[in-house]
């Protein structure tokens, strides 16, 4: 073969009881190349990772390291031939420290001791070498996302292995957090390291692969060169038909003020935000990860107590003192974990939607059960749940489809006047984010204020009307859907910028 | 926004009678008629006459039930309750040998296990990152430690006048006042957890307790309630209790919440909240009551049961897990 390829997987097949999750798919890596693997949710990305990683083990198809058959028994395998994982969501020991979760099972020993200054030592030198910003003796509780991959990009390192899989790794990172994983990535490359990317955004793809591979319901799409390939050919082989317009932000003619927010402040968190929403406008809310625009956004419906601030709603002052009176008002907050915020994932669907409404409908304090399953499923259906039945548990769905249970939970509530969405696109498809969208812009034309918290430039640019950019806690800047840029938005999200001063809202 | 797809969604309920069959309350009922044929081939006097006439010690104890139960499927647990029904007895006994009337004994026994119970609640709910399990540990010692304060000396305190405990003490039938109170109490609360709103709060506390405040639930409202209805109802077992022993001393209630707490296991509540129904605990309850009767009957002593109550608490757990375990083999190897 000419090509050096340092991976290769020829016809993996893994069947999983009662689903194919991979169908003869193939796969090349080229030994110093930056490799993206996309697709949907449920494409079998995650399934063809864990196959390369000895997690699961096919039960068809080759594999090749170096051009020698392997057959991995378990992930150890996998380790000792030098593939090294990196999950969306780090998997470390938070009450240890960088050091040790670096080390966790290959420590440096002699004698049965266990020789923490020249691991401490070791550890600094490849966190250096990455350029952290945290110490080897730091807590890994006490760090960011983004600063837990980079240990785990250090951890990689420090067996030294030659394939990196990094899975969604910018999933939960904000722009400038992105850019630097981003340098890490382009070292890596540089070093003769091999990547394996997965990622649902195309910048990333464009930013950092020379080829992408793309699987579709379990099966091998295709390989192509990323310069090669249009922007809407690679959707179009993500989802097998043609996505025409992602965001389909529609003009609508905004109505009166519907919902304000005066001087919201809790010390430190956030400090005098202000800002308007109109009926049928989307607002957007951005800022880097802590910029506090979560924080800010749970004081208003109630969940935490802020030191000052007042809210609006129809030009009225109403008092929210905790997430029932911000519900009963009609201000609905999706929250940002729907797994942990949003869901109970044991419980069926439809009695996810149906739980912050279930006062309404029981009106003696029974539960109207067969009336919560009509709902349930009229609002699951509206929504275009991907799922068998309402009483699957909310566990059984992938991200972009629980996500449409937070969805229809919200639409339930039919006093609903403002809806809040934090994050509602974090970690889903393609697919599924513009049928968030499409939702949002039905919600729009209805006549509802909308709220957008996003880290991502393209939803928050395509999407609002207006949007306010948070930096350290205050609102920098509010910027009009006709003028806005990437780069406007950076300019007032970044610390050190002078000519982005705090504080002033349009 | 009709999805576009035009996907339908079931909204059937599946599970017929099949399924309640094969579900673990109906394993339970088996368990209670397969106890009862046992205290029959093994003891020759144990029968229906004998059984109540030892049922109304154990029945004030099964009270105690739903709380606990209410308490674990919110994901907490309450191990004071041994020390309430002990303080509750003993200022029942106070009360009725400085001459009140029986009802305010009633009422003052009643009443100290709601305080009491109010205690634990506003601690947890005030204090959210203490395990309840430590907040309960502390109350218990402290509980048991006013009691036997009270008490004195002695250690123990009789009631002088035992005519009201004795007119609780009687028999409508062949059942005791208490086993009538006792079904009252288990329709509401078995119906309060299982068809209101209030018993789904419950479970969406205990399954996410972070979803279910999002969702505008009470969460911190409805743990205070829960241990105060458990604080109740220990003082509603300490004044039955009573009816029984007349007097309390400073080992009144000693392990009540260990048994009580293994009664909601076997009834299939799990500790770790958000599963399990009190019917289940219910029946269990009286699987355990009908076993120490026929256990203690053949003279077997205390001890012995309760290692069989332990075994059959771990096999209860161990059963659910080793069946899913094996379920769950059996779907990997079909493909």
């Amino acid at each position: 073969m000419a090509e050096d390829l340092i991976l290769e997987l020829k016809g993996i097949t893994k069947i999983f009881p009662g689903v194919k999750a991979l169908n003869n798919v193939h796969f090349q890596l080229r030994r110093g190349e930056v490799h993206a693997l996309m697709g949907e949710n449920g494409a079998g990305k995650s399934t063809f990772i864990k196959v390369i990683t000895g997690v699961h083990k096919a039960e068809e198809g080759q594999m090749f390291l170096n051009g020698q058959e392997v057959d991995f028994k378990g992930p150890l395998d996998a380790q000792e031939a030098g593939i090294a994982a990196v999950y969306q969501h780090p998997t470390s020991y938070p009450e240890l420290t960088v050091t040790e979760n670096i080390f966790m099972g290959h420590e440096t020993v002699s004698g049965g001791i266990i020789r923490w200054r020249e691991m401490n030592e070791k550890a600094q030198e490849l966190l250096d070498s990455l350029d952290a910003d945290f110490k080897a003796t730091d807590e890994v509780g006490a760090l960011s996302v983004a600063q837990q991959q980079m240990m785990e990009i250090a951890k990689a390192l420090s067996t030294n292995a030659q394939i990196f899989i990094l899975d969604e790794p910018t999933a939960a990172l904000t722009a400038n957090e992105s850019e630097k994983l981003y340098g890490i990535v382009d070292r890596l490359r540089e070093d003769g390291k091999s990547v394996i990317f997965i990622s649902h955004r195309f910048e990333d793809m464009y930013r950092l692969a020379s080829r992408v591979t793309v699987f579709r319901d379990s099966q091998y799409i295709g390989t192509y060169d990323v310069d090669g390939i249009s922007n809407a050919d690679l959707i179009k082989a993500m989802v097998g038909r043609e996505i025409t317009d992602m965001y389909p932000k529609e003009d609508i003619k905004l109505g009166e003020e519907i919902f304000r927010i005066e001087n919201f402040s809790r010390t430190g968190y956030f400090k005098d935000v202000s800002f308007d929403v109109r009926a049928g406008e989307i607002v957007g809310l951005t800022g880097l990860v802590g910029a506090g625009r979560t924080e800010t956004i749970e004081s208003v419906c109630g969940i935490t107590k802020p030191d000052s601030g007042k809210v609006y709603l129809e030009g009225k002052e109403i008092s929210i003192k905790k997430p029932k009176d911000a519900m009963d008002a009609g201000v609905i907050l999706l929250p940002e974990d729907r797994q942990k915020q949003g869901l109970i994932l044991s419980w069926g669907l439809g009695r996810n939607v149906t739980l912050p409404i279930q006062d309404e409908l029981a009106k003696t304090g029974f539960n109207d059960e067969a009336k919560e399953r009509e709902l349930a499923k009229k609002h699951l259906e509206d929504v275009d749940t991907k799922a068998v039945t309402i009483f699957q548990p909310a566990s059984s769905l992938s991200g972009g489809n629980q996500q449409k249970v937070v969805v229809a939970k919200a639409l339930a509530q039919s006093n609903m006047k403002v809806v809040i969405m934090d994050e509602p696109t974090k970690g889903i498809d393609v697919g599924a984010k513009k049928e968030i969208y499409e939702i949002m812009g039905q919600l729009a034309k209805k006549g509802y204020g909308i709220i957008m918290i996003s880290s991502e430039m393209p939803e928050i640019i395509g999407m609002s009307d207006r949007i306010f950019v948070m930096r350290g806690g205050r609102v920098s800047g509010c910027l009009s859907r006709d003028d806005v840029t990437q780069e406007k938005i950076l300019e007032l999200s970044m610390e050190q910028n002078s000519s982005a001063k705090g504080g002033e809202v349009a | 926004m009709a999805g576009k797809s035009g996907r339908e969604i079931s909204a059937v309920p599946e599970g017929g009678l099949k399924e309640k069959l094969l579900s673990w309350e109906g394993a339970l009922i088996l368990i209670l008629v397969a106890v009862n044929i046992l205290g029959v081939a093994i003891s020759p006097v144990y029968n229906v006459t004998n059984v109540l006439r030892e049922m109304p010690k154990y029945l004030a104890e099964a009270f105690m039930v739903f709380g606990m139960g209410y308490i674990l499927v919110l994901g907490d647990i309450d191990i004071s309750v041994g020390s309430i029904v002990c303080l509750s007895a003993t200022m029942a006994c106070f009360a009725g040998n400085a001459g009140l009337p029986f009802p305010v004994v009633v009422l003052v026994c009643v009443l100290t296990g709601l305080v009491c119970g109010m205690i634990n609640g506003l601690i947890a709910s005030k204090f959210t990152e203490l395990p309840t399990m430590i907040i309960t540990l502390g109350t218990q010692i402290i509980f048991r430690g006013i009691a036997e304060v009270s008490l004195g000396s002695g250690g123990s305190l009789s009631m002088k006048d035992t005519s009201g405990l004795s007119a609780l003490g009687t028999k409508i039938g062949p059942f005791p006042i208490s086993f009538f109170v006792l079904v009252i109490f288990a329709v509401i609360f078995i119906t309060l957890l299982s068809k209101t709103t209030f018993g789904r709060r419950l479970y969406a506390i205990g399954s996410n307790q972070t979803a279910a405040k999002y969702a505008g639930i009470n969460v911190q409202g409805s743990r205070f309630f829960a241990f105060s209805l458990l604080g109740f109802l220990s003082g509603v077992c300490a004044i039955f209790l009573l009816s029984t022993l007349f007097g309390a001393n400073t080992t009144t209630g000693n392990g009540f919440e260990m048994e009580i707490i293994a009664m909601c296991v076997f009834g299939g509540i799990a500790t770790t909240g958000g599963k399990g129904n009190l019917i289940g605990a219910f029946i269990a309850a009286f699987i355990i009551f009908c076993l120490r009767i026929a256990l203690g009957q053949r003279n077997i002593n205390t001890q012995i049961i309760l290692v069989v109550i332990g075994l059959m608490l771990i096999v209860s757990v161990v059963i659910p897990a080793i069946s899913s375990a094996v379920s769950a083999g059996r779907k990997k190897q079909g493909n």
